[in-house]
């Protein structure tokens, strides 16, 4: 179910008030209607009631009258004598207030019924008595209705003799009128039902007889009270309900809207917290006011929370881009860097600085590393002196810098140059113990600044230069400043700096790299077992070897590129069939590269790939790697996938007994210079790589001896209880396998 | 006996014990009409009393009706009848305002018909007693050979019959309503009469009483024969000044009770009764 809105619920809330107020305002008019219908017809039961009694009363009187006159004397002598008849009945009877005036006619009949004169007056009596008297009739006459009264009237009291009768002729309306007050009852309206010409017995009457109702004054004030109360209240509710509207909407609905629009818009993560807060004033409502408090309390932690996250995140940030020594960046900030640019950037008015200390290698042999570090960090402190605060310095390898220099020309760059040059030279380098200067080499190259051709420079292509004329500024007896030209991009340059070109082109490229696997074979059986995969790069017809290569790439730290360089040329050999399905390969991978994700994701791809192929991965420079734990869970990584891990280079520094230890690897590659020593070593020197194969043989790990030329080596490494060998006296790499089976 | 009577008989008729037993009798006149009487009858040997109402009025008329109680309690015979007045079974006193078409004639006619209606029941002697003006039909019949039974005639606060207008203005009144009756005239005419100031009548029957005049009544009296007493009360408003003296000239006894009014009501009834009862212990 969709939640509903504050608004519509309380819109909800005040439609349903106004529903309920407009029922109960219906029910309470029906109640009324009810009552006053209950009252109307209790007003026409008692005005029934009312007309009941009045005819009643009527009957009863004009019956009075009739048996008064009956009795009179008078009336009884003009039965007797009729001379006088008419004064009688015109006068004679109305001057003795016996007759009220509701008595319209007298009249007298003989005693065979016969009226005794006719009249010609407005009411006549009829000329024969209807019935046998006494009787009551009532009759319909001119539109208005009369109650006649026949009775008989005796000589004597007893009744005995009868003289004739008497007729009286009574006017209803005014008969019941006269009989009694009505309250309810509206004798104006009376109506007598009976056909024309026709008689009804006076005590049948009643229900021939129709009346209104007599306003009730009384009554209809006490209902237009009732209507005008219940109008008031109604627009009282009404006012009241849109008050409510009014307030809620002020009180409770808006600021909960606003509270529901401030917090919907914390979903943008883009927004200033510190911005948005509710509700500058108090909140009326108190619970709306907590909420309005605690959120501005915790938007107020959050703000400061997020402040506190990005400080830590850009000193995290800021670390991970620093080098740990000089405080400059580091290779991975310069490498970030150059990526935030698209590879295909026009490149306008930048300078690309590098800096090389000169013989830092001889330095560090000389004077000891710590004095190479402080050379460093001095070098570094001088060079950011000579810079301006925005520009970077980038630590890019041992003793190499980088700078970038944005919006500049070459006289700027060149100014710069020189500054950084002076300043370093300006340094008093004796302070470390040192006793000979130290200088550096300064390669600059200019994008923008050139033919139409350089302006369309990649990155790659300006740090290429940029290097060339380091390089030639290393040259001894030249400027230490050198801006790259195309001299110095000329042959000469290309030659001295080939193996360069070779590896950046190879690292694009992997076409160019070219493997030599050489065998390994078991001991003592003398079998290839695998082949160990070694690069060269063939460039421009000629093969370059590893010695060229790979101080390149580890100067350059280029070491994980050239990996996934070397696995892609693997692959490549083995989709060709050069390696041949089913012979195993052992592939060597750097000190970066095992801790590298991208070229884990490669190797394990390729193991995937391979599964029915012995892949051996050789892991030199143990001692370079830093991330410990990372390469130890690699390298499980990869022994799950089905590789064997050997450790290579055993015995030459670079790989020693402490990384054995902690290294989960299966083969053990004795260095070549140890496996000769065997063959031309002192006996001591001899004693001791015998005890060290055996003590590593012991600790149950295969062993690996390089180098075997000779078949004397040869058989010494087998007595020695190595498992496997490899050397020239198998053959050469890339050729077909010679000394074994 | 004076005394004992002022108690025993408001007594006696206040406890409704009857005196003596009275019955409503009836005689059918020459005209068909009915006629009314009072009747108590007496004892044989005492004399029978007819007593005569006033002009317009009942038997029922109190000083009557005390009157004839208190005789028949004395043991007399009484008839106090009701003049029909041209009413059959006349109950009730006539207004002046009705149509009166009877005449002094026609009363002392029913007078004489109640005479021999007591006379058939053998009463040995009649004495005639009427009020006020129905003393006229008494005199009317016995100026005209009355029954030889009829012994006396006791008349009480009898009066002369004057008119307002002066006794000159009758023979002019008498005259005109004469010369009507003799043209047959028979509209109904409203003249002053007694204590009627417009009496509805014929002018037959205005006429017969208007000749009744103070003359005619003092000669009418001079000329009977029987013994005639008249008793009379002194405060009589309704009575000229001359008349209690000019009536004491005549041949009739006249007794005046001393403070008595027209209707001898009050403390002169037992007056009127002890007068009465002396004049009929003569019979």
């Amino acid at each position: 179910m969709k939640p509903l809105s504050i608004g519509r619920l309380a819109l909800l809330y005040l439609a349903l008030s106004g529903l309920l107020v407009l029922a109960m305002g219906l029910y309470f008019w029906r109640e009324i209607e009810q009552t006053s219908r209950q009252l109307q017809a209790r007003e026409t039961q008692v005005a029934r009631q009312e007309l009941a009694e009045g005819l009643q009363a009527a009957r009863q009187r004009i019956q009075a009258i009739g048996e008064s006159l009956a009795k009179w004397d008078e009336t009884k002598q003009q039965l007797n004598f009729p001379e006088y008849y008419t004064l009688w009945r015109d006068h004679r009877v109305r001057d003795t207030g016996l007759v009220p005036a509701s008595v319209v006619a007298v009249a007298l009949y003989g005693q065979e019924g016969d009226i005794l004169l006719g009249s010609n007056s407005a009411n006549p009596m009829p000329a024969r008595l209807p019935g046998n008297p006494p009787m009551l009739i009532l009759k319909q006459e001119g539109g208005l209705a009369y109650l006649f009264y026949f009775i008989p009237v005796h000589a004597d009291p007893a009744g005995a003799i009868k003289m004739g009768y008497l007729g009286l002729k009574s006017d209803l309306r005014m008969a019941m009128a006269q009989a009694r007050a009505y309250h309810y009852a509206d004798l104006s309206t009376l109506q007598v039902v009976i056909p024309p010409n026709s008689v009804v017995q006076a005590d049948q009457a009643l229900e021939y007889l129709r009346a209104g109702i007599q306003a009730n004054p009384e009554l209809q004030a006490f209902q237009g009270l009732l209507r005008d109360s219940m109008t008031r209240l109604a627009i009282v509710l009404l006012a009241a309900l849109l008050l409510a509207t009014w307030l809620l909407d002020r009180l409770v609905v808006g600021p909960l809207r606003r509270l529901s629009a401030e917090i919907d818009a914390l979903k943008d993560p883009g927004i200033d917290l510190t911005a948005h807060r509710l509700e500058k004033l108090p909140l009326p409502i108190l619970e709306l006011e907590n909420v309005r408090r605690s959120f501005n309390d915790y938007q107020s932690r959050l703000a400061d929370l997020h402040q506190n996250l990005e400080k830590t995140s850009r000193e995290f940030f800021d670390q991970a881009r620093r080098d740990a020594l000089t405080g400059a960046f580091n290779r991975r900030a310069f490498d970030e860097d150059w990526r935030e640019a698209p590879q295909d950037r026009r490149l306008d008015n930048l300078a690309l600085i590098l800096f090389d200390c000169d013989h830092f290698k001889a330095i560090n042999d000389t004077y000891g590393h710590h004095v190479g570090d402080a050379v460093i960090q001095a070098i570094v402190h001088c060079l950011q002196q000579a810079l301006r605060a925005d520009d970077r310095l980038y630590r890019i390898g041992g003793d190499e810098f980088a700078t970038i220099i944005a919006d500049t020309d070459a006289r700027h760059a060149q100014a710069v140059a020189e500054r950084c040059l002076a300043q370093v030279m300006a340094h008093d380098f004796r302070q470390y113990g040192m006793s000979e200067p130290v200088t550096i080499s300064i390669g600059v190259s200019m994008a923008g600044h050139g033919d139409a051709q350089d302006a369309r420079l990649t990155l790659l292509e300006l740090h290429k230069r940029a290097d060339l004329a380091m390089y030639a500024a290393k040259r001894p007896g030249g400027q230490k400043i050198m801006f790259y030209t195309p001299a110095i991009g000329g042959a000469e340059a290309l030659v001295a700096n080939r193996p360069v070109n070779a590896v950046f082109q190879a690292i694009q490229d992997p076409e160019m790299i070219e493997i030599a696997y050489q065998a390994v074979v078991r001991l003592p059986l003398m079998q290839k077992e695998y082949s160990e995969a070694l690069t060269r790069i063939r460039f421009e017809g000629q093969l370059i070897f590893p010695g060229d290569i790979f101080p390149i790439i580890q100067g350059r730290n280029l070491d994980a590129e050239f990996d996934l360089a070397i696995i892609r040329a693997i692959r490549r050999d083995m989709d060709s069939g050069k390696l041949p399905p089913g012979e195993g390969v052992s592939i060597n991978l750097s000190a970066s590269g095992i801790v590298n994700a991208r070229v884990m994701e490669a190797m394990v791809a390729l193991l995937e790939a391979e599964q029915g192929r012995k892949i051996v991965v050789e892991i030199t420079e143990t001692a370079l790697i830093t991330q410990m734990e990372t390469a130890t869970a690699n390298i499980l990584r990869l022994r799950q996938a089905g590789a064997l891990v050997a450790l290579d280079d055993f015995g030459s520094g670079y790989s020693s007994l402490r990384y054995l230890a902690s290294m989960p690897v299966d083969l053990v590659k004795f260095d070549i210079s140890m496996v000769r020593l065997l063959e031309s070593g002192e006996a001591r020197q001899r004693l001791m790589i015998e005890e060290i194969a055996r003590m590593v043989i012991t600790a149950g790990y295969e062993l690996v001896a390089e180098g075997i030329e000779t078949r004397e080596l040869l058989e010494k490494v087998i007595q020695l209880g190595f498992s496997h060998a490899q050397g020239y006296y198998f053959g050469k790499p890339g050729e077909p396998m010679t000394g074994g089976r | 006996m004076k005394t004992v009577l002022h108690w025993l008989l408001p007594l006696l008729m206040g406890l409704g014990i009857p005196c003596a037993h009275a019955e409503t009798v009836t005689l059918t006149l020459a005209n068909k009409l009915m006629a009314t009487a009072e009747f108590h009858e007496g004892e044989p040997d005492k004399p029978a009393v007819i007593l005569l109402h006033g002009f317009l009025q009942t038997h029922q008329f109190p000083t009557i009706k005390r009157l004839a109680d208190s005789l028949a309690g004395e043991g007399y015979t009484v008839l106090a009848p009701t003049l029909s007045l041209g009413v059959t079974y006349r109950n009730q006193s006539l207004p002046c305002e009705a149509i009166h078409t009877h005449t002094v004639a026609a009363g002392a006619a029913e007078i004489r018909a109640w005479v021999a209606w007591l006379k058939a029941r053998k009463v040995k002697a009649i004495i005639l007693g009427g009020h006020s003006l129905g003393n006229i039909y008494l005199l009317d019949y016995l100026g005209s050979q009355p029954d030889r039974l009829v012994r006396k005639f006791i008349g009480i606060s009898i009066v002369e019959g004057s008119l307002k207008a002066g006794e000159q203005a009758r023979p002019g009144l008498v005259g005109k309503l004469r010369d009507k009756v003799r043209g047959g005239g028979r509209e109904i005419i409203e003249g002053q009469f007694s204590f009627c100031q417009k009496l509805r009548a014929t002018p037959d029957s205005l006429l017969s009483y208007l000749e009744w005049g103070p003359d005619m009544i003092l000669t009418a009296i001079d000329r009977i024969r029987v013994p005639i007493t008249m008793i009379m009360g002194s405060r009589d408003d309704r009575l000229g000044e001359d008349w209690l003296p000019r009536l004491k000239k005549t041949r009739a006894k006249v007794i005046v009770i001393d403070g008595a009014n027209h209707f001898l009501d009050g403390q002169y009834e037992f007056d009127l009764l002890d007068h009465f009862l002396a004049e009929l212990k003569g019979i």
